[in-house]
């Protein structure tokens, strides 16, 4: 156990933690050449494709260092998005230390702060590693005083490495043995695995990842998972490498996969304890918070024969993504649903790419929204995220929506039409104070609602990517909330109404219409789109009924390819959705979500 | 059933042209003599085999020959004469009088044939002269259409055209002096860019010279056409919506104006003597048959059937096809057939009520919904009269005529798409 070392690779998001873990597994014989291709762990190939991190990834490793022993180096490389915190979270668990990875270029930014937070609140041991020093713009000497006055962590112990051209590699593994703790528990004590991860594999089932605390796991024991209760005989027990590596047993102190003939991806928790049905450990291990998505959004198959086949598709993500929620759902237009939870817009962003992508499904999603707590006149307290929820505003007494802490890192220059953006997102309490020469942290308390909607990337814009931000949730404050309905053709169409604030109604209202009028085709009739509060008309459209809509030429005899053709069109208004005797197209469901920068 | 009693139309395929035009995507090609003349002799075959099924002799439908469920087994089931030949094409007019006299005269000698028939010719501009005039009347050409498209100099350069705007007036001149029944002319609108004044002074230069029949086509480009290419390089942008709609307004207008009486989409004439009786039988399900690559023919019941589209195909199946004991079956495309058939299709009721829904709305007669529920039994009225009452609200189907009967108003007829997609088809009831 003294030779096993269990850690994670956290930073901002881009600084190379996937570079990095390419470069330890490369000096580990971990990969052989003609395998390797860049940011290794990153499988998904939506991960691939965007270069970011989505799913936290681990890997044994084997490090024969300078003292000549041999380590075990279980090695988590984690995500960087603030949409994804909760898998870090979850890996830092398994691990007794992190490496701190930090830009030489960008500095200490927003996530870097709550990482290190997140790894002191598990009591682990950080490393802290400049990165990218190769770069002409890396500037080592400023990131060393931010690692001092922004993170409390020591520069002197921070090494400088580059994960692109595998500087300074050697050292981090000789210092990574020296200085991380090994993990400590008893093999011979009742077991107790923390389930961090799990996977779901077609011909195996579901392979969850564990971190073994206490105990021994062998295959044909009996387990039991402490929070639910279920039981299964553990099939198969090994080592995550590139492939999985089959084992005898993994002992207290070792990482590794589990396969007990789990079928459904519902019937585990991550974060929950495996024990031994023999001899079960009194209690599971603590502090596993399961991650409350905050953005809700409702799924719809443009089919309706495709629900089925989406309520599967979730099913199979959850197993992968313990963050996801949802629920059935309904809708007067739509048919049958899903009602989601996300954790924020990027998460919402990849789980329907990955729908439509994956499963090869078309899909319709409602307006994002968040929680909001309503009081009524009768003193009852409702949670609604769902506008069709949404209680009968002369019944309403009182509207509390989710406020949320948001930290902004950047440089002093911004601070003028920062100050403006926090305003317009209706920001509270705004705050500055300068974390060095040149270098403010500005906190405001905002709406989650503001925060969630094209937030970041206003930021990246305004600070020409130099600003960063992070944000925890608060608590809630009264707002003044009303829920906007689009109607069509005087139709009101439930699966586009939304809750905002009374000050964005209009402009939200504006938005939906003119994406709507975009997009749905012309049709024998004038179409009448309208955004409404109650009775109240706050914008309209219009799309014009067609005016030419006839071949000019009947091919001579060829009649059939004349009937062809509009048997294809009449099959292509089935994939638009009806309200009324309006086809609305899939389309244009998707660009009322979108924001139009042209609407600003 | 259907128009089973009506008398059948005939029409040839020429599928030759100096050059292929940009827009163009009928089945055609450019070719020297020798290809000419193979072409003829293979079509006079096509005939002769279609004269021995006519009259019983061979085995009629050549069951073996077929492949599968996808056997062409053409039948012919009307018991009339033809009364309408389309020289059609491609340009038919590029053939020599001699050769078009002897694709008349085995077309006579080989099928019935009604006395009065009418024999149109698609001509090119550049093709009319006082010779060939003189030897399409005598070869009995009731209809002359000629291809002019535009009087502009502009637009027939942009559509690839290579005769002048005074040969195409010569040629209109010269064939109104002669005594065909009906002179016809085609043109194209909805240009890129075309204002409703450009086309407007285009139509009128058209009008003086008192054609019997006019055609006005909007401009269409099709997949595949070196068009659809310059549309996709972004080199040729279409005309929006509404000003499609405007010139197609303005068309019709003026046409009434000048007394031209619109009874199709794109098709004007000078009384309802010079409306082109072989196009009706496209429209109204009579029977016709093709001759020639890429012609189709429909038995007037419910079975359609169509010649391999490409040339070579065409020619292989011709040439495969034994002696004169044998009928035709399905050709496979590409590979050898027996048969210049490609393919066939039978209608279902469903089917045919579809087509007679777009057919019908695209001509000013309308479409008969109770005539279909008798011929196919299927009511489409019962099924959409909340549809044909707010179409007739929102004048797209005139107001007047009874309710079974379905006639498009001048909106309605510029979508008649559209109508025609908006109708429920229920299945039929078994009667
Ligand atoms: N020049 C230079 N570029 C680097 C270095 N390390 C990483 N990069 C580049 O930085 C970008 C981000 O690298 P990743 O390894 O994907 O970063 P990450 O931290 O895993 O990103 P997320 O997982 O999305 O948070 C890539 O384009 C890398 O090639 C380095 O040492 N030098
Ligand atoms: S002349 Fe007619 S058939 Fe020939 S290429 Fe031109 S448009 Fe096509
Ligand atoms: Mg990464």
């Amino acid at each position: 156990m003294q030779t096993i070392r269990n850690f994670c690779i956290i930073a901002h998001i881009d600084h190379g933690k996937s570079t990095l873990a390419d470069r330890l597994i490369q000096r580990c014989g971990g990969v052989a050449d003609r395998q390797f291709r860049d940011q290794l762990l990153d499988t998904m190939e939506l991960e691939r494709e965007r270069g970011i991190t989505i799913k936290s990834n681990t890997i044994t490793l084997t490090y024969t260092a300078g003292d000549g022993q041999t380590y075990t180096l279980n090695l988590i490389d984690t995500p960087g998005h603030v949409d994804f915190s909760h898998e870090v979270r979850r890996s830092l668990m398994a691990c007794e230390g992190a490496v701190l990875l930090v830009d030489a270029t960008q500095g200490v930014e927003a996530q870097t702060v709550a990482n290190v937070y997140l790894a002191l609140e598990q009591d682990l041991e950080i490393l802290p590693v400049i990165n990218k020093i190769d770069m002409p713009a890396a500037d080592a000497d400023r990131v060393l005083e931010q690692i001092d006055a922004d993170l409390g962590l020591d520069p002197f112990e921070t090494l400088q490495v580059s994960a692109k051209e595998g500087t300074g590699i050697d050292e981090l593994l000789e210092t990574l043995v020296a200085k991380l703790p090994p993990p400590q528990g008893d093999s011979g004590a009742p077991l107790k695995a923390l389930i961090f991860d799990a996977e779901y594999n077609a011909y195996r089932g579901v392979v969850l990842l564990v971190r073994v605390f206490e105990g021994t796991l062998r295959p044909g024991q009996m387990m039991r998972l402490m929070h639910n209760g279920a039981e299964y005989e553990v099939e198969e027990v090994g080592l995550v490498k590139l492939e999985r590596e089959k084992q005898g047993e993994l002992s207290a102190g070792a990482v590794g996969y589990v396969i007990s003939g789990i079928k459904a991806v519902a019937d585990i928790d991550i974060g929950d304890t495996i024990t031994e049905v023999s001899r079960p450990a009194a209690e599971p291990l603590a502090g596993y918070v399961e991650a409350k998505p905050v953005v809700f959004s409702s799924i719809f198959p443009v089919s309706s024969d495709e629900y089925e086949e989406l309520g599967k598709a979730l099913d199979k993500l959850k197993l992968n993504d313990a963050a996801l929620t949802f629920q059935k759902d309904s809708s007067s237009a739509l048919g049958f649903g899903y009602r989601c939870g996300f954790l924020g817009m990027l998460h919402l962003d990849v789980v329907q790419e990955r729908l439509s992508r994956e499963w090869d499904l078309s899909l319709l999603l409602t307006a994002p929204s968040v929680e909001f707590h309503v009081t009524t006149a009768d003193g009852k307290e409702h949670v609604v995220e769902n506008p069709a929820e949404y209680p009968d505003p002369a019944a309403i007494e009182q509207v509390k929506e989710p406020y949320i802490k948001g930290s902004i890192l950047m440089p002093d220059r911004y601070l003028g039409t920062v100050m403006e953006l926090l305003l317009e997102k209706r920001g509270a309490d705004t705050q500055f104070h300068y974390l060095a020469v040149g270098r403010v942290e500005v906190t405001s308390e905002l709406p989650l609602t503001e925060v969630l909607f094209d937030f970041y990337d206003r930021l990246k814009t305004i600070t020409q990517g130099y600003g960063s931000f992070d944000y925890e949730l608060m608590d809630y404050r009264a707002t003044d909330l009303v829920k906007v309905d689009i109607l069509v053709n005087a139709e009101r169409v439930d699966a586009l109404a939304m809750l905002v604030h009374r000050d964005k109604a209009r402009a939200r209202a504006i938005h939906a219409c003119k994406q709507l009028e975009k997009h749905i085709p012309r049709q024998n009739f004038k179409i009448a789109i309208q955004g409404a509060i109650g009775r109240d008309i706050i914008a309209r459209r219009t799309v014009n009924a067609y005016r030419k809509d006839v071949t000019a030429k009947c091919y001579g005899g060829d009649i059939s390819r004349k009937r062809k053709l509009l048997e294809k069109q009449k099959e292509g208004k089935k994939r638009a959705r009806a309200f009324g005797n309006v086809e609305v197209p899939q389309e244009a469901f998707l660009a009322v979500l979108r924001s139009d920068p042209d609407d600003k | 059933m259907t128009n089973r009693l009506a008398p059948p139309g005939l029409y040839i395929h020429v599928p030759f042209c100096a050059r292929v035009c940009p827009y163009c995507d009928f089945a055609v090609q450019t070719g020297g003599p020798r290809r000419r003349g193979d072409f003829i002799r293979l079509l006079l075959r096509e005939i002769g085999l279609w004269s021995r099924l006519l009259r019983g002799e061979g085995s009629a439908p050549d069951r073996s020959a077929g492949q599968g469920s996808h056997q062409a087994v053409p039948s012919w089931r009307s018991e009339q004469p033809f009364d309408t030949i389309y020289l059609g094409g491609g340009t038919p007019s590029s053939l020599s009088p001699e050769v078009l006299e002897e694709i008349l005269a085995a077309l006579h000698g080989s099928l019935p044939i009604a006395p009065e028939v009418d024999v149109t010719l698609e001509a090119n501009p550049e093709d009319v002269n006082t010779g060939n005039l003189r030897s399409w009347q005598r070869l009995g050409i009731t209809t002359l259409s000629l291809g002019i498209q535009s009087f502009d100099p502009d637009a027939l350069s942009f559509l690839g055209r290579s005769h002048t705007p005074e040969k195409a007036g010569a040629a209109l001149r010269g064939a109104l002096e002669s005594s065909f029944e009906t002179v016809s002319l085609d043109l194209i609108f909805a240009l890129p860019g075309q204002s409703p004044m450009r086309w407007e002074a285009d139509l009128r230069r058209a009008i003086e010279y008192g054609p019997d029949h006019i055609s006005c086509y909007e401009l269409t480009v099709h997949e595949g056409t070196r068009f659809a290419r310059l549309k996709e390089r972004g080199e040729l942008v279409e005309l929006a919506e509404d000003d499609k709609a405007e010139l197609f307004l303005l068309t019709h207008r003026l046409m009434a104006e000048n007394g031209y009486h619109a009874y199709e989409v794109s098709s004007f004439a000078r009384g309802p003597n010079h409306r082109s009786r072989h196009n009706r039988k496209y429209w109204d399900h009579t029977a016709y048959l093709g001759f020639g690559p890429s012609a189709h023919s429909f038995d007037g019941v419910s079975r359609r059937w169509w010649n391999e589209r490409r040339l070579p195909a065409w020619e292989a199946g011709l040439q495969r096809v034994p002696g004169a004991s044998s009928g035709l079956g399905t050709g496979a495309s590409g590979r050898f057939g027996q048969s210049p058939i490609a393919g066939s299709e039978i209608l279902a009721p469903a089917d045919l009520v579809l087509e007679s829904l777009a057919l019908g709305l695209r001509t000013t007669e309308g479409v008969d919904l109770e005539r279909l529920r008798d011929l196919y039994g299927i009511d489409v009225e019962g099924e959409n009269g909340a549809l044909v009452a707010s179409l007739r609200r929102d004048d797209l189907l005139v107001d007047t005529s009874p309710a079974s009967l379905l006639v498009p108003t001048l909106r309605g007829l510029a979508v008649a798409d559209a109508l025609a997609r908006s109708f429920e088809i229920p299945p039929a009831t078994a009667s």
